[in-house]
């Protein structure tokens, strides 16, 4: 390093050097104390909640479920319009003899449908002895059965009537429960779909690899509580045969010797021979999955 | 700094260059061989599911034994262990499809539709000389395997036994954890009244059968502690007056005095060489941590505080010791070197600490806290991280180790007019058992694995 020459100063240049020097630290610290930044408040602007899902996440939100109930495609949530319902031939449930006494029977107050049957089965008796007293050969027994089948079949005759009965308009409501459920909280949709269509590409999808890891964290039982939990990671390749079953015992590429490592093994090892057929797997693309390597690490699940 | 120096090449003749050039492209030929491609699909697995495992005990067979209960009792101690381990679900003997004669010759389909994961078969059978002979054999449901057998030989009032050590094989063998069956627990039992309360010293089988009195009941006695290398227990008793401290050989009943110690409120504790001991002595109004020698008595002082240093307990490789103090104004838990020295403290949480007791496989210490009233039985690192509550409500306390340090068991006090009951719960805070006793019970000791 070249040694510069000394520079002579003269006094008045000194006193300016130090005056300058003093404005500048005071300007500038006149800037730090009024320019602080002021914490910002949060906008108190509506905020929507958004949730990051993976990749493996939004797989199985669509994946659905094999055994979800088979809904019809264009289910409409309408109200209720009114039912529809078969015009009943009364005669073919009405034995011909007890038609004159049924009809006999006046009809019951407009009271709200559950009465109504009890209305009418407590009519029944009287008309069975009625009945009884007409037909005397026939067997009791029947009777009941009889009178349940014209109980339900005597209101529904009731409903045909054209006539509006404002006080019957309780029983032409829908008493469904509401299915419309309001979607609020963390699960948009509880009834399990059986998921949405997705593209069948020539390549082994994401999605199938997610079903797989599925399945298997389905079915894998780690022993619980090492102290070494490095000790219990597992690396099992498996070759499959086309349906999805193994080809052959797995082979475990980790070695280990300790007690717990026998049985992260094998456990590990179990998983594969329950998990059997893979069928999540799709048979077009079996030259990509007919060998898989799985690594089980239970280290996540393990923690303190 | 970099100093240039001439580096001189080997001289290579022509001979050598030709056996090196060959070499080399041999070397580069091999590359080429077929070797197994890797595959193409990689995946991890990160979570699974932790449950107990379904297993599958038909009952042992057993021809001519002294008695004929004995191969269905043998079943049933090892399924009741399994089950209250928290790890096994043993299922039901009526959903069993193939009928077990032959103990090696299993039926795999059978048991995979039921949903066994592992299936034990074996029998008892009586030996020329009076002995039984137990063997079982340990089968993979779903990999098709055997996983493993034993045989043992024993006199037949010890038929008990061989279903515990039975029960730790096939716990080892599906856990990779030691098991804990063959192991008994000492402790106080108490009958009477609750304002004449006869405390008697007990020991049991850790499921609480062969229920044996140690002491008659006359003296108060308290807090035994097992030996971790013979069948020896230190306890407190309260003769006239004063608590002396007992030492009592299991097998031969011989007892000796170890010492008057006054003002005592916990017997001893072993340190793992059982030769000696460590305690908590009083002198007024503080008490200090002391190491004793049995055979010699002699005393060596390891605190020296104002405080109360009390309830002291050696780490499983006794280099260091964790014990009570209330040096800091509140019970709090210190941890120390085994000869003294300064002593660091672990605890940190809400309310106050004490009884710390150091789990065998030295993973963790467990602790009775105290705080608003509520009294919780938990475990930490001892690190002090990782503090854990296992059980909580209203006076619990006095927590043991199983011998593989997976299983804590302590007493509840409820308090009124019932008295003390012994439970159990797993180091995750699951599995929460009653442990049968004959009538009340408190203090209990956790043995070793019987030899």
């Amino acid at each position: 390093m070249s040694r510069g020459r000394t520079i002579s100063t003269s006094r008045r240049e000194v006193v300016c050097f130090a005056a300058s020097v003093a404005v500048h630290l005071v300007v500038l610290g006149w800037g730090v104390f009024t320019f602080a930044i002021k914490p910002r408040t949060a906008d108190s602007k509506e905020a929507m909640p958004v949730d990051i899902i993976s990749t493996a996440d939004f797989s199985q939100l669509t994946a659905g479920a094999r055994n979800a109930p088979q809904l019809e495609k264009a289910k409409p949530l309408a109200d209720k319009v009114g039912e529809r319902k078969q015009a009943d031939d009364p005669t073919a449930k009405l034995a011909p003899k007890e038609v004159a006494a049924a009809t006999d029977v006046p009809p019951p107050t407009p009271a709200p449908r559950p009465p109504a049957p009890a209305e009418k089965k407590q009519s029944e008796p009287k008309r069975d002895l009625i009945a009884d007293a007409i037909k005397k050969d026939q067997v009791k027994k029947a009777e009941p059965k009889k009178a349940d089948a014209k109980a339900p079949t005597l209101p529904k005759k009731q409903q045909e009537q054209p006539k509006f009965d404002p006080r019957k308009v309780e029983a032409l409501l829908d008493k469904r429960t509401p299915q419309r459920v309001a979607a609020v909280g963390d699960t948009v949709n509880d009834t399990v779909s059986l998921g949405a269509p997705s593209e069948i590409a020539a390549q082994l999808s994401q999605s199938e690899i997610d079903a797989l890891r599925a399945r298997l964290a389905q079915l894998w039982n780690p022993p619980a509580g090492a102290t070494n939990p490095e000790e219990l990671v597992v690396q099992i390749r498996m070759k499959l045969k086309p349906d999805g079953t193994l080809a052959g015992p797995p082979m475990v590429l980790t070695s280990g010797r300790s007690p717990l490592f026998v049985a992260a093994r094998d456990s590990a090892v179990r998983a594969l021979f329950r998990g059997q057929p893979f069928d999540m797997l799709r048979p077009e693309h079996y030259e990509q999955w007919k060998d898989i390597e799985i690594t089980f690490d239970p280290r996540e699940m393990i923690r303190g | 700094m970099i100093t240039r120096s001439s580096i001189s090449l080997p001289s290579l003749s022509r001979r050598s260059l030709v056996v090196l050039g060959a070499g080399t492209a041999a070397g580069a030929l091999t590359g080429l061989l077929p070797r197994t491609a890797p595959a193409a699909v990689k995946l991890d697995v990160t979570q699974g599911n932790v449950q107990p495992m379904p297993i599958a005990l038909p009952d042992f067979t057993g021809g001519g034994l002294p008695d004929p209960a004995m191969a269905r009792g043998v079943t049933q101690i090892i399924a009741s262990n399994l089950q209250r381990s928290g790890l096994f679900a043993p299922i039901d003997q009526a959903a069993y499809i193939e009928k077990i004669s032959n103990i090696d010759n299993v039926r795999f389909p059978d048991w995979r539709q039921i949903n066994a994961q592992a299936l034990v078969t074996g029998s008892l059978g009586r030996m020329q000389d009076g002995r039984i002979e137990a063997r079982f054999r340990l089968w993979d449901v779903f990999a098709a395997s055997y996983l493993g057998g034993k045989e043992y030989a024993t006199p037949p009032d010890n038929w008990r036994r061989v279903a515990h050590l039975i029960s730790d094989a096939i716990y080892e063998r599906l856990t990779g954890e030691k098991g804990y069956f063959d192991s008994r627990v000492v402790f106080i039992d108490e009958s009477g009244t609750k304002e004449r309360r006869v405390k008697r010293l007990a020991l049991m089988d850790q499921d609480g059968a062969n229920v044996r009195y140690l002491t008659r009941g006359d003296d108060l006695v308290l807090t035994p502690r097992f030996s971790p290398t013979s069948q020896e227990i230190t306890y407190m008793s309260y003769g006239q007056g004063q608590p002396r401290v007992y030492l009592l050989n299991i097998e031969t009943g011989q007892r000796e005095v170890v010492g008057n110690f006054p003002g005592m409120t916990f017997a001893p504790r072993f340190a793992p060489d059982g030769a000696r001991v460590i305690m908590s002595l009083q002198q007024g109004g503080n008490a200090n941590i002391f190491v004793m020698d049995l055979r010699s008595k002699a005393t060596t002082r390891l605190t020296d505080t104002a405080a109360i240093d009390t309830a002291p307990s050696y780490s499983p490789n006794g280099d260091r010791i964790c014990f009570e103090s209330d040096r800091g104004g509140k019970q709090q838990i210190y941890v120390m070197g085994a000869n003294g020295g300064p002593a660091q403290r672990i605890s940190f949480g809400d309310g106050s600490y004490s009884t710390p007791v150091w789990s065998p496989r030295g993973d963790y210490i467990a602790f009775t806290k105290q705080g608003q009233g509520r009294f919780a039985i938990g475990i930490m690192r001892p690190d002090g991280a990782g503090e854990r509550i296992l059980t909580e409500g209203y006076h619990n306390e006095g927590p043991t180790w199983s011998p593989n340090g997976r299983v804590v068991m302590f007493f509840r006090d409820p308090g009124g007019n019932a008295g003390p009951t012994l439970h159990t719960v797993d180091v995750t805070g699951r599995n929460e058992q009653r442990v049968p006793s004959p009538g009340y019970a408190s203090d209990p000791a956790w043995s070793p694995l019987l030899k």
